[in-house]
């Protein structure tokens, strides 16, 4: 077209005269209901509660609310785990990233996809029960991949949060939508790929948004109903805490605290924009009432010049009570935050050897510095920090304009994946990147619900990058067993008491470890990246292992969208 | 597209599409008469005029909407499109990006890229991470725009105006593009194109 016949088009418009034709709107069930041989059945509070003696089902996305991933299933241990073969598959309407934690509830299982959809699945044949089709709304804004990390059921709910920033029930024998709630507004940054905690009647839920200049939160909402009941501020109006110049574990972080100081003067408290986004699950101690999760990064990740303070509650360990809200206690790993090392694997609740010797209650997370961080559950209060998991280079060097080198690169450490633990051996296992990178600094106001990293992370392609499975006795900080990998690792982990370990890799390899000396036992090559955690569960007398095999959107490992379970002969 | 001349057509679309929307309020408007006017710059069938015009068709709604905002905000300048939207509400700018992401996305005829040329921006993808966000084939979603089979000139001109910053509502984009090598960006242009 030459440039009159534009100025024609123009006149056209002008002239009222329609172009282009109308087309039809198609609209799609969302939610459709077929009949399955698994019987699906509620599930009661109590079974929750004591979800951790529970060797056939898996109840919660980390396996409990002390969020352990032990599971007490043992007819596949070390003897047998070579024997272990593909039970079914079952291909999902999604080949996207997929982050799923399978939940079995009496022969059904829950799972999710990229794009916020369900399947209730027979979890004895893979035959589909239903499948949840979000429709999605115009706005998504999100970081790092369509995910969503699973369900949460609870009475004959099943409880959803999507990548739009809503919270819904859905009946878990049809899949249709029960209620739904906004969230948060998505066209300001907020959206979820996390999956609900239930406890009671209330559902929790964080909030993504870290890198969008968000202003954090954990709600609770009614479980029956979808009403808000509180909502806790994981940023403070008084954001700016005690000018920390070290991180927890004594380095020194190269801040410039005149230099802040001058700019809280000017600018004041940055609290609203700060991020501090809440990405997995808290871990809920039942004898307290209390809640224990992660606060992930400050908004802009990588420019601190006009967010000057500690930028409390990011990159911390926070506790809050669960009826109210109200905080109890915190740990910041890293005040002030310039290389996004922030906090988001979840934390698990286990009894740890305090300072003094005494066994106590403990909380432990795995960050994305490379250490697992042991914890006084009563008040949050650090005893001690494990050994290195990966390469450290560099710490805290500043991101500059040209780009820093620093290792761990801004992925970790340990990412989002869940860790696991044997209580028993007193380890906990985790699963690292090591992506060297370079951190790049760039000033810029808030662009209204785009991407805000204040700069760029850069991977450097000339360096090689692996990763590794960890064992950590949390009782001493040592390593006890590593195992390399070639590639990063990000996905999760499972123990049980077979004495195994499961876990996935980028290239498609699923492996059974020795949970005390980290020896290969069994493996599976899946086609697309093992990027998930896995589950356990059992029917009718037989134990299964499932894992998601959909690639990672973050690290671009190769996408598919296989659901597989694994059985014995 | 460049030089006087086109500066002058742009200002003639531009007023008479305000004349346009002075006499028929928007909210009177069906989706075709408030879209009639876009074909006159990004194309009747899809494809525009100019090769530095993006291609709205298939482009993902989300993405649509929120440049529709930006240039209403004057967050996003453009002489063209500014007074387009001005007297466009949320609902308008929603119901246009809905209408244009659902058209199917047109062949432009690009050729796909030399080997060299794709590993190139293959490596360079696996640096900066392009399909974080843009996803694995380059398709987009939500508010991030689809680059597969986007015009070359398009992209190159807004790489520039991105590293420029002379676009200026999605710093972090102008982040990452001084942060990547000009001639990496050159290779992600070219294989973009031709996907």
């Amino acid at each position: 077209m030459d440039k009159r016949s534009i100025l024609a088009v123009a006149l056209a418009a002008v002239a009222g005269i329609l172009i282009g034709p109308v087309f039809a709107q198609e609209v799609k069930q969302e939610a459709k209901s077929t009949s399955g041989k698994a019987k699906i059945s509620p599930v009661t509070q109590d079974q929750l509660n004591k979800a951790d003696k529970n060797a056939d089902n898996f109840l919660l996305t980390n396996g409990n609310y002390a969020q352990t991933r032990f599971h007490p299933a043992k007819q596949i241990g070390r003897n047998n785990v070579k024997n272990l073969h593909v039970a079914w598959i079952f291909q999902t309407e999604v080949k996207e990233s997929l982050e799923t934690s399978p939940i079995v509830i009496n022969g059904v299982m829950y799972v999710t996809t990229s794009f916020s959809h369900v399947y209730a699945l027979d979890a004895k044949t893979g035959a589909e029960i239903w499948h949840y089709k979000h429709k999605m709304g115009p706005v998504t804004t999100y970081c790092c991949g369509p995910n969503n990390r699973g369900v949460q059921v609870l009475g004959d709910l099943v409880y959803l949060a999507t990548l739009d920033a809503k919270l819904l029930a859905l009946n878990a024998k049809t899949g249709d939508v029960v209620w739904q709630s906004d969230i948060a507004d998505p066209e300001l940054g907020y959206s979820e790929t996390m999956a609900p905690t239930v406890i009671k009647d209330k559902v929790l839920i964080g909030t993504n948004g870290g890198e969008y200049g968000i202003r954090g939160f954990l709600k609770a909402y009614d479980a029956k109903t979808g009403k808000l009941l509180w909502t806790f501020n994981t940023i403070p109006e008084n954001s700016v805490g005690a000018w920390a110049t070290k991180d927890a574990t004594g380095r020194d972080m190269h801040r410039d605290i005149q230099a802040e100081k001058d700019q809280l003067a000017k600018t004041g408290d940055p609290y609203q924009k700060l991020g501090g986004g809440v990405w997995q699950n808290p871990a809920i101690d039942l004898a307290t009432n209390r809640l224990y999760f992660v606060v992930g990064n400050p908004s802009p990740d990588l420019d601190g010049s006009n967010r000057p303070g500690d930028n409390l509650y990011t990159d911390s360990l926070v506790s809050i009570d669960l009826e109210t809200g109200k905080y109890v206690c915190h740990l910041q790993y890293i005040a002030h935050d310039v290389w996004d090392l922030d906090a988001v694997s979840p934390p698990v609740l286990v009894d740890v050897k305090g300072k003094d010797g005494k066994i106590i209650p403990g909380v432990i997370h795995a960050g994305k510095t490379g250490h697992i961080y042991v914890h006084d559950r009563k008040d949050c209060s650090l005893i001690r920090f494990s050994q290195a998991m990966v390469a450290q280079e560099n710490m805290w060097v500043l991101p500059t304009k040209e780009g820093a080198r620093m290792l761990p690169g801004a992925n970790g450490g340990v990412e989002w994946s869940p860790i696991a633990t044997d209580p028993g051996q007193g380890l906990a296992y985790a699963i690292n990147l090591h992506q060297p990178m370079t951190y790049h600094v760039e000033n810029s106001p808030y662009p209204n619900g785009k991407l805000w990293l204040g700069g760029a992370f850069k991977v450097i392609p000339s360096e090689a990058q692996a990763g590794n499975i960890t064992a950590v006795d949390y009782n001493t900080g040592k390593i006890k067993w590593q195992v390399k990998t070639p590639q990063p690792m990000i996905g999760g982990i499972l123990a049980t008491a077979g004495g195994l370990v499961f876990t996935g890799e980028g290239n498609g390899k699923f492996a059974a470890y020795d949970s005390s000396s980290g020896k290969e036992l069994w493996s599976f090559r899946a086609g697309a990246g093992v990027n998930a955690p896995p589950s356990t569960y059992m029917v009718d007398g037989k134990q299964y292992v499932v894992v998601g095999a959909g690639g990672n959107t973050q690290v671009d490992f190769r996408r598919g969208n296989n659901i597989i379970a694994f059985s014995l002969n | 597209m460049s030089g006087k001349s086109s500066a002058c057509i742009f200002g003639i679309v531009g007023f008479v599409i305000v004349l346009n929307i002075c006499a028929t309020p928007l909210n009177a408007q069906s989706i075709e008469e408030k879209t009639a006017v876009c074909a006159g710059c990004h194309g009747r069938n899809g494809k525009p005029i100019d090769k530095t015009f993006p291609v709205i068709w298939g482009q993902q709604q989300g993405y649509l909407y929120i440049q529709l905002r930006d240039f209403k905000r004057g967050d996003r300048k453009n002489d063209i499109m500014q007074p387009i939207v001005a007297s466009m509400e949320r609902a308008d700018m929603l119901a246009i990006a809905e209408y244009f992401s659902k058209k199917p996305w047109p062949d432009l005829g690009q050729p796909r890229a030399p080997k060299e040329v794709a590993n190139r921006a293959v490596r360079a993808n696996a640096s900066v991470g392009c399909t974080g966000c843009h996803l694995d084939q380059f398709q987009g979603d939500g508010t991030v725009p689809r680059l597969a089979g986007m015009s070359r000139d398009y992209m190159t001109k807004t790489i520039n105006d991105f590293r420029s910053r002379a676009r200026g509502n999605n710093p972090g984009m102008s982040d990452l593009m001084l942060a990547t090598a000009p001639e990496d960006l050159a290779a992600l242009t070219e294989y973009l194109a031709g996907l």
